[in-house]
């Protein structure tokens, strides 16, 4: 008879969770180790950063020749004149700009195992038994004969099969930044030294 | 199909062919350039096409990347890519709609 107890002890279910866990590991240490790669790309990526365009509308009259009012002076119409004043640039990198890397971190891994065991079994047995006679009688003699037969066939059949598969799966999401590995931005206003900012992405 | 964002770093010095390359390649698999840099563009394409685009040669690194809104220039860089994105996007009309 089939052992389904035995079978199942024998799937190595301990070293599937290793391996899955040990593969999840190495796979969370590469991940992290190319966004802390990026990290230092953002760093290092700078661009000029025009903090502040100053537009300036001044008042510009003009007449228009040719053209009187009621009174026959020249027609003076408002014009405006824009002065535009952009700020000195300024070198700032992505990060301080606002673009993070992702980091991502395995949030859930599923081991499912599944297993079939078939078992059947079948038994057939044939059973005869003849018996014959035969008598004679003369004058003086008689005689008789009894004959007889048995016959017995059995026959077994026996199928034991066990399959198995095993399915496993993990999910992969994006985390926020470990603050560990962003660096702190200082902010200090040197119009007013006290006043220091510290921010982190 | 997940599109994402993503720093696509040159390697190696920057040149215009090789900036142009790599922008060739994004489009190719469907994405859009978002912002360039010396360093390298800001692009956002499918997740699946990671490989393809780190495969080009002159590529160092494809990492994703995510927009901080309390970032010192979030709004601004927020600008910036819509304005790429719409001088590549090609709007048609559906078939059957009046013109």
């Amino acid at each position: 008879m089939p052992n389904v107890g035995a079978e199942l002890a024998s799937v190595p279910l301990g070293k599937m969770i290793y391996d899955m866990a040990s593969a999840i590991a190495r796979s969370q240490v590469a991940l992290d180790k190319a966004s802390i790669q990026l990290v230092k790309v953002l760093a290092a990526t700078t661009f000029d950063y025009v903090p502040d365009v100053t537009e300036v509308l001044l008042p510009n009259p003009k007449t228009i020749p040719g053209v009187h009012d009621s009174f026959g002076n020249p027609l003076v119409v408002t014009g405006v004149q824009v002065q535009t004043h952009v700020g000195d640039s300024f070198p700032l990198t992505l990060l301080q700009a606002g673009v993070n890397p992702t980091f991502y971190a395995f949030t859930n891994s599923t081991i499912e195992v599944k297993m079939s065991i078939t078992s059947t079994q079948e038994s057939s047995n044939t059973f005869s038994v003849g018996v014959s006679v035969t008598a004679s009688a003369d004058f003086l003699f008689a005689s008789g004969s009894v004959t007889s037969h048995v016959n017995f066939t059995s026959a077994n059949k026996y199928s034991y099969s066990v399959t198995g598969s095993s399915t496993m799966s993990t999910t992969l999401a994006p985390v926020p930044p470990p603050k560990n590995m962003m660096p702190r931005f200082f902010l200090v206003n040197a119009i007013d030294p006290a006043k220091v900012t510290v921010s982190q992405s | 199909m997940a599109f994402q964002m993503y720093m696509v770093a040159f390697d190696g010095e920057f040149s215009d062919a090789t900036s142009r390359s790599v922008q060739h390649r994004i489009r190719e698999c469907n994405g859009f350039t978002l912002m360039v840099m010396k360093t390298g563009v800001i692009a956002a394409f499918d997740d699946a096409m990671v490989p393809t685009v780190q495969g080009h040669p002159a590529v160092k690194l494809v990492g994703g990347v995510t927009l901080n809104p309390r970032g010192f220039a979030a709004e601004r860089l927020q600008r910036i890519f819509a304005q790429n994105l719409s001088k590549q996007i090609e709007v048609r009309p559906e078939p059957g709609s009046p013109r």
